[in-house]
Formats: C-alpha cells, sequence, structure tokens
C-alpha cells in the first residue's frame, strides 16, 4: 500500500498539495466544489497585523500563459482572521498554513506570537510579496530574511514555513534554514510588469505585480531543484503547476510538497485532480513513498 | 441559489450581430437568475483565464451571451461554431432583484446585454410590471426587436446617430415615474446615472465589470473600493447599489 504521506518537520501531510496562498480565499469558496479536506493543507490568504484594503484595480491582468496580480495583500488582519476564518477552516478539517506578511521583524514577530496561540496547525512567514507600494522584497536578503525568521523563531512553537521570491539566492534559503525554519517554500510570483500603449502608464497602481502561471514554470522548477540541493530542510515547489504531471516534476526536482495557485482558476477542481492524479501515478508506478523519486532528478542520485 | 459548478455543454448557434459582436448560445437547462454571469472558456492555458459573460438569454433548453470581441478570449468564443465544446462556470454573482414595479433598464455598449433576460423575467414573474429599456449604442443599434419583445418601450440613442436618436442614452433617460432603475454599460454612463437617480430619490442598481480571475470570489482580484469597503464584484455584485459606489475609482 502506497504511503501518500509526507513529512515536513514535525508535521505529517495526508498528500504533498496544498493550496497556495492568495488563490484559495480562506478555502471556503472551494469547498463548494469539492470536499477541500482532501487536500495535503491550505494557505491562508496573506495575513497582516491589522487589516490591510489593498491595492486599487486593477488588480489582474493575463498575459501569454501567465496572470499577473497586484491584490497588495487585502485581508482582514489576524485577529479577525482567527475570530472569523479560522474556526469555520478547522470545522472544514483542514492543515491550516497561515501566511504571514509584515513590514519589519518586529511586526513579523507580533503577527506570528498572535498566530502561534490560535488554531493554526503552520505558518507560512511570507517575505516575498511583490505587491505591496514602499516596501523591498525582504526575502531576498540573506541577513534580512534571517533576522524576520530568527524573530518569529523565538517567540513560536508552530511550524515556521518561509516563502522565498524566486530572486531569493542560495544563501539566503541557508540563512532562513539557520534560524529554525522548518521548510522553504519556492517560489512566489515573479516581479513583473506590464504598460497600457494608450496611455503610456503601467497598468498597475502600484506599477510592478507578480506573475504566476504555466509561464513561470520553468524557472520556478530551477530554484527549486538548486534549493533542494542546498538546504537539508524541505522545499515545497511553487510556480505554474496545473497538473499532476508538473507536480511530479517539482518531486523530482526535489520538493516534499507543493502548491497549487493560478491553475484553481484554469479549474476550479484543479487541485483535487492533482491530488487524484498523483494518486494514480503512486500506483502505476508501484511507489511506497515519495521518497523514492524525490530529487531524483539531481546528478548522482538512483533511478 | 442555484449552485455554482463546471460545465461542458454544446454551442447551438454563434451568430455575429454588429460589427464585433455576437451572439453565442449553448444547448442545456442552466439555473441563472437576471444579472448573474457564467465565466466561459474554450481553450486550455491560453489565455489563462474564463472569460466572463452575462446572461443575455435564457430558455429551458438553452443559454445565450452577448459578446464583444475586445481581446484573444472573446475573439476565441467569436469563433466558435455549432458542436464545439465551451465550458462554462457559474451560475456567479448575486444578480438584480426585482422589488417594484415601474421598471427602467438602462444599458450602454455590450452593457445592454443583461438586459434581455432581467426585462423578460421581471415579466414573466408579475404580469402588472411595466418595464421601459434604454440601449445606448456606439454605432448602429442591434437586436430592436428582441428587446422590443420584452419591454412595454423601448428607448435608443446612437453617438453616430445611425438608426437611433444621436447622443448618450444618459441625455434620454429621465427617473422619474419609475419606482426602481437597473444600468450596466460604462462607468461614466453609470456615474452619470447615479447623479441623476440620486437627484430624484430613485433607487438606482448599477452591474460592475471588473478584470476577474477566479470568479467565485476566492482571489479579490476584482475587488472594488465602496461605501461599505473593499467589495468582489464577482461575489458581493455585479449588482451593487448605485450610493455605495465610487465611480471616479
Amino acid at each position: 500500500m502506497a504511503d501518500r504521506s509526507i513529512r515536513i518537520g514535525g508535521l505529517t501531510l495526508k498528500n504533498p498539495i496544498i493550496a497556495a496562498s492568495g488563490c484559495f480565499g480562506f478555502g471556503e469558496e472551494y469547498n463548494e466544489f469539492y470536499d477541500v479536506a482532501r487536500l495535503g493543507g491550505v494557505c491562508t490568504k496573506g495575513l497582516t497585523r491589522r487589516p490591510r484594503e489593498g491595492n486599487p484595480p486593477p488588480r489582474v491582468f493575463e498575459t501569454p500563459c501567465g496572470l499577473l496580480n497586484s491584490i497588495g495583500l487585502q485581508n482582514p488582519g489576524v485577529d479577525a482572521f482567527i475570530r472569523e476564518e479560522l474556526p469555520m477552516m478547522k470545522e472544514m478539517g483542514l492543515v491550516v498554513i497561515a501566511n504571514v506578511w509584515a513590514e519589519c521583524a518586529e511586526e513579523y514577530g507580533e503577527a506570528v506570537e498572535i498566530l502561534s496561540r490560535s488554531a493554526v496547525d503552520v505558518i507560512e512567514i511570507n517575505i516575498s510579496c511583490p505587491n505591496v507600494p514602499g516596501q523591498v522584497i525582504v526575502g531576498a536578503q540573506a541577513q534580512q530574511a534571517a533576522e524576520v525568521v530568527r524573530r518569529c523563531r523565538s517567540l513560536c512553537d508552530k511550524p515556521l514555513w518561509v516563502k522565498l521570491p524566486p530572486t531569493a539566492q542560495i544563501d539566503a534559503a541557508q540563512a532562513v534554514e539557520e534560524q529554525g525554519a522548518d521548510a522553504i517554500c519556492a517560489v512566489n510570483t515573479f516581479r513583473g510588469l506590464a504598460i497600457d500603449i494608450e496611455t503610456g502608464r503601467p497598468i498597475f497602481a502600484n506599477t510592478f505585480a507578480g506573475l504566476s502561471g504555466p509561464a513561470i514554470r520553468p524557472l520556478a522548477l530551477q530554484v527549486v531543484y538548486q534549493l533542494a540541493a542546498a538546504v537539508e530542510i524541505p522545499v515545497i515547489g511553487i510556480g505554474g503547476i496545473t497538473s499532476w504531471q508538473d507536480a511530479v516534476e517539482f518531486i523530482m526536482a526535489g520538493a516534499h510538497a507543493v502548491q497549487i495557485g493560478t491553475a484553481n482558476f484554469i479549474d476550479p477542481l484543479a487541485s483535487m485532480k492533482i491530488v487524484e492524479g498523483l494518486q494514480q501515478f503512486m500506483e502505476d508506478r508501484r511507489l511506497h513513498s515519495w521518497e523514492e523519486i524525490r530529487g531524483c532528478a539531481h546528478e548522482g542520485s538512483p533511478l | 441559489m442555484a449552485e455554482i459548478a463546471v460545465r461542458t455543454a454544446s454551442v447551438l448557434h454563434n451568430k455575429h450581430i454588429a460589427p464585433n459582436v455576437f451572439r453565442l448560445e449553448v444547448e442545456g437547462s442552466f439555473r441563472a437568475k437576471p444579472g448573474q454571469f457564467y465565466m466561459l472558456r474554450s481553450w486550455r492555458h491560453d489565455p489563462l483565464l474564463f472569460r466572463p459573460m452575462s446572461v443575455f438569454d435564457r430558455t429551458e433548453e438553452s443559454l445565450s451571451f452577448l459578446c464583444a470581441t475586445r481581446g484573444r478570449g472573446t475573439d476565441l468564443l467569436s469563433r466558435l461554431s455549432a458542436g464545439d465544446g465551451l465550458t462554462l462556470l457559474g451560475p456567479l454573482g448575486n444578480g438584480w432583484e426585482r422589488i417594484d414595479e415601474r421598471i427602467a433598464l438602462i444599458g450602454g455598449g455590450t452593457g445592454i446585454a443583461p438586459l434581455y433576460y432581467t426585462a423578460k423575467y421581471f415579466a414573466a414573474k408579475d404580469r402588472s410590471a411595466a418595464i421601459d429599456i434604454y440601449l445606448g449604442f456606439r454605432g448602429r443599434p442591434f437586436l430592436q426587436e428582441e428587446f422590443a419583445q420584452v419591454a412595454q418601450r423601448v428607448y435608443r440613442s446612437s453617438e453616430s446617430g445611425e438608426g437611433g436618436e444621436e447622443g448618450l442614452i444618459t441625455e434620454i433617460f429621465n427617473p422619474s415615474g419609475y419606482d426602481t432603475c437597473y444600468a450596466c454599460g460604462p462607468p461614466a454612463m453609470l456615474a452619470a446615472l447615479s447623479k441623476v437617480c440620486q437627484g430624484a430619490g430613485i433607487p438606482l442598481f448599477v452591474s460592475l465589470e471588473e478584470r476577474i480571475a477566479c470568479g467565485i470570489g476566492a482571489c479579490l482580484g476584482c475587488a472594488v473600493r465602496t461605501r461599505k469597503g473593499m467589495k468582489r464584484v464577482c461575489k458581493d455584485g455585479p449588482v451593487f447599489r448605485a450610493e455605495e459606489v465610487f465611480f471616479d475609482g
């Protein structure tokens, strides 16, 4: 009997498919299409210490096989999340991964401390959002990334995952690992730009936006491949995965699990179909665990 | 509330009815309310997203959409022919509720799309309803006969002056005498209507358009700022009370 589960730090997920932050709300909308508890876990919309309105429209813009977004972290804040959304998520039986963003290490600490006392299962520290006016992407710099993780680790006993930007170098991933992160999630969206050629101005009020979707998949895959070789902790792959075949590719590059984001907009059932496709793949290949193929694409790996 | 589902349906007709405007009809029984919409796609990954389209008409056997060709997605939809498959996600959004007897429906451009089924549905529900329709076109008006069948009176204007009163529909429309007004069209039209309806103390409901990614309220890609905070056009809307909306963005 194949064991479809995966272990990340002290946590076991029933399968390696996780809904990505920002693409899945708090799970409620997709639960109308299928039992979302069938997924390995669900990442919440990016949460902040205080509520945020986010950016003005337009917030989304299509590119070839890709999607630029500039939502700007619209969310109710951690307190309202814990009060109004988390009970429903737990009721649905979800493994809840709370994605958290803040402007500085201290504020990350405040939000993480509050969440650490709640029923969330994992905290995903988002140091890679490209859509906040006037803010740099902290995760691109090893030292700044380490500072945030150190702060959060000292205030939180729950599993801490760290979501890195696609531009993160190996040293940032290693710095985060050294500070006690339980896993690395890579990658967040690529910073992109679109210009309205009628007006000559950027489409988005915040000029840049985050690119996701199948267009970024090979780019994300090579980052995951490199990070998986550079750190001991699990890497969770994200970037343009729309099918079980794509998910297998990330696992073969060394990912323990993968997150599904934009694919949910192509088909609301996408994440569940990937869970089913992976199960079939395991049976067809007579795999006993994901370990048998994880990272097999690396030079010198067996298989 | 009808349950939201992903369905594949077969195209019955796809008729070109005006420059860059087509009417796409698919086979099947769908449970949309007036003012609701579906997300449509007939492709895999490129374009990436569905295209949101409000319901133009619904019968027991079919559902149809009035679409304008604007980019690659709508161009692909315009090329579908009878027998082709179309994937539909819906019905989505709140739609409009009828609350009074004397009703004005005002549409501009492809914003006229949801008005036909709305008028037909309201009239079928209550035979005493008096429904007038105001249609604003840029060029030559279309679907005149169809609209005449579901409304008491149809007023039309054309910016080019072809086949209708020259000018904007907002220049013809007067809210006095109506209990409730419903509008769909370009933001400038909605802003002008909002002003005149507010001045007359007549309730106005507007259907907003935004770029929509997920269509079901999860991604916040279509959120707009309103007097009641951020609202999702796809889930909290597309219909809003005009006084809640900031028309200047």
